[in-house]
């Protein structure tokens, strides 16, 4: 068993809202993560579950008004980075935290080349003369394993395939060596060799440079292959976090559950075909007074949809990667015990390995 | 990227062949001709002097002589001012039209780029509305109109401080050339903020925009270098159209302001079915046009790597 190093980045009970004209969304409602140096978080949720607001609103990408941050902190190495003025916040973002994005064919400036992006931010947080940071660019370029990167860094991004581009985002986000790399689902808009390649490079850099990685993505399968740590998110908030051996094997929340059993597997002898989770996630407009996973849980109680759960501390066998779970099915007076609970759906341990 | 304007310039040239075809037969079919206004006209002067311009030939072969003066740069005498070549009105006049003209276009374009930006980046505060007050006010109040409002107000202004601050009408210097060139730039210019603004707005919420800041660049470098220069793309396409806009708005406001410039000749021309001035007028507008919009597209194609590599 791995054990878990420093605490590099702290999120706790981070609450975003946006204003819109149907009215008041609750995207966030009080995140808890944190990530410790080196290591990977993996962040799961299905689409609008606020995987992506929880880590843009932190980084302040978020545009406020109509977005805005109404309580929680974000605290990196302690200090805290939420509400920063603009010249630390710059200091922060690109320096000590890069990031990368979904679609790397828009997230590219169409009219600059690669190597000045790649660049920019090493003469701005690094302050290097232009020949400096272009050969730096060019470097970069290689690291991420881009063939004739000093031609490569002269092109323009239409003339890039999307997991060039990835690869050039890759050198940009890394070009200040910061300690945390965001990606947000970052392998979602390639195709599958490429995915894979793409992930592969990200290990590598981890191994070489040893940031922490926070993974956004909804593929259980990027989770198993990458993850650390996983957090599993459901309608605005973290309704499960461990180690991911403690997610996988031990899942504890029922849409923990509902998304395992929703993964396809190419394991011939599991006769049953994937089982969708039936209903659709609460509108955050009016956010549920209780467990927003309620309306859709196979196991919901009365409880449930009048209360929200408090987070269950449950066993862990990782230290320093505890392992919670907000659901009331974890509580003294529930009918199941905990231990009991990955059991639930019917499957067996051996059957659940399959998909690491 | 030369075989590009290569390619450009003899769509040119087949454009201004079609604007002259069209123009002749268009010309040729108008009730009336040159001759018309001439009150002794008898018919032996008639027929000597449809001989002398040639008018006596058929059209189509009319035709031909026109095209083969036309390429050797030879528009013809003028019909009804004696003994004035086309070529001589158009080279003592156009000047004046192209200087106003490039003064209108470049007024329009700094600022429709300034105050489309300024309106995007201050997006429903106060300061974009005002902008689009007067944008709207621009759009549709017509030039002649602007030009008559701003010649009294400067009137005014002149009487109050007991001073020239600008000459009212009349051309020669560069105090005659701003009042004319401002208004007569002023509806392009509200046009192009309009464009700018909502390019601004797009390129503001584009997934590039939010990777600069990601990389956490300043405000002031993530505008020049990431929003400006996308932004003012579709501002750019339209800049060929607007030249053209502004060049035959001009007419009025030369009129206005007293200038001495083409698009006298060339309504006047039209009212007395002055042959051969309209066609060398309007001819040499098409063919300044088209040019104006090959250049447009060169400096595009020099903005938008993307057209550059095509």
């Amino acid at each position: 068993m791995k054990q878990a190093a420093v605490e590099l980045l702290a999120v706790e009970n981070l609450n975003v809202e946006f204003d819109t004209y149907g009215g008041v969304v609750h995207a966030v409602r009080g995140v808890d993560f944190s990530v410790a140096a080196g290591e990977t978080l993996a962040i799961v949720g299905e689409s609008g579950c606020g995987k992506s607001v929880t880590v843009q609103s932190m980084m302040g990408l978020i545009p406020m008004p109509p977005g805005r941050i109404t309580q929680g902190s974000a605290r990196l190495r302690g200090k805290e980075i939420l509400g920063q003025s603009r010249i630390d916040g710059r200091e922060i973002r690109g320096a000590q935290i890069g990031m990368i994005f979904q679609d790397p064919m828009t997230a590219l400036n169409p009219t600059m080349t690669i190597g000045d992006q790649i660049a920019e931010p090493l003469q701005v947080h690094r302050g290097l003369s232009r020949a400096a940071a272009a050969r730096e660019a060019i470097r970069l370029l290689e690291v991420t394993r881009i063939p004739e990167a000093a031609t490569r860094a002269k092109q323009y991004p239409f003339e890039f395939s999307g997991g060039m581009l990835q690869r050039a985002m890759i050198a940009m986000a890394i070009a200040c060596k910061p300690e945390i790399l965001i990606a947000d689902e970052p392998t979602t808009a390639l195709d599958v060799t490429i995915q894979a390649q793409i992930l592969d490079l990200l290990q590598e850099l981890q191994r070489e440079t040893g940031m922490a990685i926070v993974l956004i993505t909804h593929d259980l399968g990027v989770v198993a292959r990458m993850a650390d740590s996983v957090a599993v998110m459901y309608a605005g908030k973290v309704v499960e976090r461990g180690s991911v051996d403690d997610i996988f094997y031990r899942s504890a929340h029922p849409y923990t559950l509902g998304l395992k059993a929703a993964m396809p597997s190419n394991d011939p002898t599991r006769k049953q075909s994937l089982q969708p989770i039936e209903g659709s996630p609460p509108d955050l407009f009016s956010p549920p007074p209780g467990c927003g996973y309620a309306p859709r849980c196979p196991h919901a109680m009365k409880v449930c949809q009048q209360q929200q759960p408090p987070e269950t501390a449950l066993s862990s066998a990782e230290i320093g990667r505890p392992h919670g779970s907000r659901c009331w099915l974890h509580d003294a007076d529930s009918p199941f015990k905990p231990a009991e609970l990955h059991f639930l759906d019917g499957g067996s341990d051996a059957e659940k390995g399959a998909v690491l | 990227m030369w075989s590009f304007i290569l390619k450009r310039l003899v769509q040119g040239v087949i454009t201004v062949w079609f604007i002259a075809t069209a123009t002749f037969f268009a010309m040729h079919n108008v009730p009336g001709d040159p001759l018309l206004n001439d009150r002794a006209m008898t018919a032996a002067i008639r027929a000597n002097v449809e001989a002398k311009y040639g008018l006596d030939k058929p059209i189509s072969e009319q035709y031909v002589i026109y095209l083969g003066n036309l390429v050797q740069g030879d528009f013809g005498i003028s019909f009804t001012q004696e003994n004035r070549e086309v070529n001589d009105i158009i080279r003592e006049h156009f000047p004046v039209s192209a200087t106003l003209g490039i003064l209108a276009v470049l007024f329009a374009a700094a600022g429709g780029v300034l105050w489309g930006a300024l309106t995007a980046l201050y997006r429903n505060r106060m300061p974009d509305y005002v902008i689009m007050f007067f944008v709207i006010l621009g759009i549709s109040v017509p030039s002649f109109v602007i030009a008559a409002v701003s010649q009294l107000m400067l009137v005014g202004v002149n009487s109050a401080l007991g001073a020239t601050l600008l000459p009212v009408a009349g051309w020669g210097t560069l105090s005659h050339m701003l009042l004319p060139a401002l208004v007569l730039g002023l509806g392009t210019m509200a046009y192009l903020t309009r464009l700018m603004r909502s390019s601004m707005l797009e390129v503001i919420g584009s997934d590039y925009v939010r990777t600069a800041k990601a990389k956490g660049l300043p405000a002031a470098r993530i505008f020049t270098k990431h929003q400006l220069r996308n932004a003012i793309l579709p501002v750019i396409t339209v800049l060929g159209p607007s030249i053209a806009a502004i060049t035959t708005g001009g007419f009025v406001v030369e009129l206005v302001f007293a200038i001495p410039g083409l698009g006298r000749y060339f309504v006047q021309a039209v009212q007395q079915l002055d042959y051969t001035v309209i066609m060398g007028t309007t001819v040499f507008y098409g063919a300044f046009l088209v040019f104006m919009v090959i250049v447009v597209d060169v400096l595009y194609g020099f903005i938008d790597p993307r057209v550059r590599m095509q």
